[in-house]
């Protein structure tokens, strides 16, 4: 290969880089960033700015279960619900015998993965489509939580949750190295293993997938199970955030979790996509509530006005190409 | 050229795809009442040249001229008003609605503003008589077999009562019935000074029906001339540009004593009871008119659906196996017919389509090497001749190149059993050699192939022995030295010997 060959290819691959969605996303947070530092003082500060990461760390734990499943060629609508009982059920799992906190979190983990492989288990064996299996799921774990807890918020009182929710460790928010570390981990699976290629291979044509030998029920299983793992990761973190866990607290956590992957790139149809444009997606959505807080608007007009953007940033950031 | 003039003509067009030239100064003229083949290997420019005169497409360069005028613009919308009908390759199909809703569909009769069913029922009975479609017009068209469906596809054109008819590749998925019928009706519409367009990969067809032709290699015209007095080994010479040779390989048998395959009363699907024993190294053809369940039988052995046996030996060990995972572990390997849909992923890149049945089979979180897979990719690509940047989506490749991904795609599992459904349908004459070749290699090298196809010169010149399917069981075990078109044609209709030899 030439010289000129070469810098021709590395040419093309940057080009191909810059012009990727998850870049996209990164180059509009970083423009909204800097346009909403010079028009509202203390939007740019860093203390602000690092706050507005905290939160996205939740939306974007959850989206990484919602990336996995979405490339799979499913959706989950439980994960709203799956927050909920996570960041409610953790205190029921308090043993003193640990005084850690970590018991309780690993139950709490185990049994948001388990309900994440009951949906599995009712899409692959079932049949049942992924849409009514997981707002089934949701709605039955919401009635349950009402039997549980009853309507009153529960208190944390575990150290590692509280810890999770508010240490800074080297400045820079627990949750936060949380959502980094997940990151990585989920990135390497997605893309660097053959589990992350049957993903997108069933995401992209089920049936050719199942012929070409990838184990379709098994992955399915794996897919929302860690789903639920990723939702009650979330719930653990905005339990620790809050102080506090009641019933709807993970209710915003469905369409942003959505909204995230679908900002980032990814294809609603299965098939297509990164976890890499789901990250800036979850910022992107959390620096839009931001602005739009700073609008004196009453709650109606702000979410009239948040729906509004979501569409208009789809939109502008492409949609998706017909194919057959 | 003839006195009248053309009822739909193309004078010197050019279309170029991003800078690649795909059609140079190409011209062609359909007669009314002629049948006028388009001859060419996939990607010489057939598809476009369609495209520019149905109106999909617009000519860089170059007119197109209905009934010997110039048209400024040639939208499809005009193009259908001037009675052009097209007959696409992909079915266009609304598998839920009904045959007849299909056949009218775009152009229902209407009453007070609601469609007319009656009248719509009626007319669409009689595009379906054309073609001899006779099941219930109520039928969604989801229900029924491909080579049914490519029949309601040309209904749909008839229903329209078109003066230039084009026909894109129409008997790839018909039985031998349904081809005669077809050409039959041909016939018949050419006695009615239609003007009809034919596009086909099988020259005999071709010779039997057409009588003129353009051939088009690499985007330019290399003949335009009346059929007669050309052979269709100098029609092959004009389209690849050399000698054709003999399209099949030589035959040898390279049968083994091992029993790679061995099945007793397997239902499966639509097929029932069927005895099957294949050896290691021989091909054995399935053959049969479309649809009668023959691939159901390569399914069920497949584990893909659920089958019953009343014993199964594969390589030694008892019982069928339960899913496909379990199936390639077992050495099978299965290439479907419909490639876009099962064979590949066309929205992924070719390397991750020839490394899927890899990943499907490595453990789940092994960490991947891009580039040994990449190495993997090339050998494949070089030992079966895929042309195509192996980094590009698998939709960009030709369709002959995209089989042979689907092909390529099992050799690193190294398969002792290959189960191939109609391995060259739709696939251009260079690239039918190349499989060819492969199949008796694959052969040559120990591996039983299990080969159903729907061209039955290929299972009389590839196979050591051919089972005949007819409703759901093999009625027919035909041997080599008894291997011949009239013996398995005779066999798949049942007891019509005498006249099918006629």
């Amino acid at each position: 290969m030439s010289i000129r060959d070469a810098g021709l290819l590395s040419r093309s691959r940057i080009l191909a880089v810059v012009t990727s969605r998850p870049f996209l996303t990164f180059a509009i947070v970083a423009l909204v960033w800097i346009v909403a530092s010079f028009v509202s003082r203390g939007f740019g500060a860093y203390g602000h700015l690092r706050y507005l990461v905290e939160l996205a760390a939740v939306i974007g734990l959850v989206a990484a279960g919602q990336t996995f499943v979405v490339i799979a060629g499913g959706i989950d609508l439980s994960v709203a619900a799956i927050v909920t009982v996570a960041a409610v059920g953790l205190p029921l799992f308090a043993i003193d015998a640990d005084p850690t906190g970590l018991t309780p979190i690993l139950a709490v983990l185990a049994m948001t993965t388990a309900i994440g492989l009951v949906n599995g288990l009712g899409v692959a064996l079932l049949r049942v489509h992924p849409m009514i299996m997981t707002l089934a799921m949701a709605t039955f774990l919401q009635g349950l939580l009402i039997i549980i807890a009853g309507g009153s918020a529960v208190t944390a009182s575990n150290p590692l949750v509280t810890w999770v929710g508010n240490a800074r460790p080297f400045g820079v928010p627990a949750g936060i190295l949380v959502w980094v570390v997940v990151s990585v981990v989920v990135l390497v699976v997605m893309h660097a293993t053959p589990f992350g290629a049957r993903l997108f291979a069933m995401g992209a044509g089920p049936l050719a997938a199942k012929l070409s030998g990838v184990p379709i029920a098994r992955t399915t299983m794996a897919v929302y199970g860690i789903s639920g793992f990723m939702a009650g990761l979330a719930g653990i973190l905005v339990l620790g955030m809050n102080g506090q866990g009641y019933v709807g607290i993970g209710d915003p956590y469905l369409l942003a979790s959505i909204a995230a992957v679908v900002l980032g790139g990814t294809s609603i149809l299965g098939g297509l996509g990164t976890y890499a444009g789901s990250i800036p997606g979850a910022i992107l959505l959390v620096t839009i509530t931001a602005l739009i807080t700073v609008v004196n608007a009453s709650p109606g007009w702000r979410s009239i006005l948040f729906g509004t953007l979501i569409l208009a940033l789809l939109l502008l950031s492409g949609r998706e190409a017909a194919r057959r | 050229m003839a006195s009248p003039a053309p009822i739909l003509a193309a004078r010197g067009v050019s279309k170029a795809f991003f800078g690649n030239p795909v059609l140079r100064d190409v011209s062609i003229a359909l007669m009314p009442g002629r049948v006028h083949a388009l001859l060419g290997e996939n990607g010489a420019g057939k598809s476009t040249l369609i495209n520019l005169l149905s109106g999909a497409l617009r000519p860089d360069s170059g007119a197109i001229e209905i009934d010997g005028k110039a048209v400024s613009r040639h939208s499809p919308a005009d193009a259908r008003r001037a009675g052009i009908a097209v007959v696409q390759q992909e079915l266009s199909l609304t598998a839920s609605l009904s045959i007849a809703e299909n056949i009218g569909l775009g152009a229902y009769p209407r009453r007070f503003g609601l469609v007319d069913y009656p009248a719509l029922a009626a007319r669409a009975k009689a595009a379906c008589d054309l073609v001899g479609l006779n099941e219930p017009l109520s039928t969604p068209v989801g229900e029924l077999s491909l080579g049914r469906r490519q029949m309601v596809e040309i209904a749909k054109a008839l229903y329209r009562k078109p003066r230039v008819l084009i026909l894109d590749e129409p008997t790839s998925s018909l039985s031998s019935t349904e081809t005669r019928i077809l050409t039959a009706l041909l016939e018949k519409l050419r006695g009615e000074g239609i003007a009809i367009l034919y596009i086909s990969h099988r020259l005999d067809e071709v010779m039997q029906l057409c009588q003129h032709v353009t051939v088009l290699k690499d985007g330019a015209c290399t003949a335009d001339r009346a059929l007669e007095g050309v052979n269709a080994a100098g029609l092959v010479r004009l389209m690849v540009g050399r000698d054709p040779g003999d399209l099949f390989p030589r035959w040898d048998s390279t049968r083994m004593d091992r029993t790679a395959v061995a099945v007793r009363k397997l239902s499966a699907g639509l097929m029932r009871d069927v005895d099957l024993d294949v050896r290691a190294g021989e091909v054995v053809g399935i053959g049969g008119l479309v649809g009668q369940g023959q691939e159901d039988l390569l399914l069920g052995l497949y584990g893909a659906i659920p089958a019953k046996v009343a014993s199964a030996t594969i390589h030694g060990v008892s019982g069928l196996p339960g899913n496909v995972p379990e199936a390639n572990e077992r050495g099978l390997a299965y290439v479907p017919a419909d490639r876009k849909r099962e064979g590949l992923h066309l929205i992924h890149p070719i390397v991750t389509n020839l490394m899927l049945p890899s990943f499907a089979r490595m453990p789940a979180l092994k960490l991947r090497s891009r580039a040994k897979e990449r190495e993997t990719a090339m050998g494949l690509a070089l030992q079966f001749a895929i042309k195509g940047d192996l980094g590009r989506a698998a939709q960009a490749l030709s369709g002959g190149n995209q089989q042979k991904v689907a092909l390529a795609k099992w050799m690193p599992l190294n398969p002792s059993v290959l189960l191939l459904n109609d391995p060259t349908r739709g696939v251009d004459v260079e690239t039918k050699r190349e499989i060819y070749a492969m199949l008796r290699g694959f052969a040559a090298a120990g591996k039983a192939v299990v080969l159903l196809s729907s061209d039955t010169p290929e299972l009389v010149h590839l196979c050591d022995r051919v089972a005949v399917v007819r409703d759901g069981r093999i009625v027919t075990l035909l041997e080599r030295g008894e291997l011949s078109e009239e013996a398995i044609v005779a066999a798949a209709m049942g007891a019509e010997r005498e006249r099918q030899a006629a």
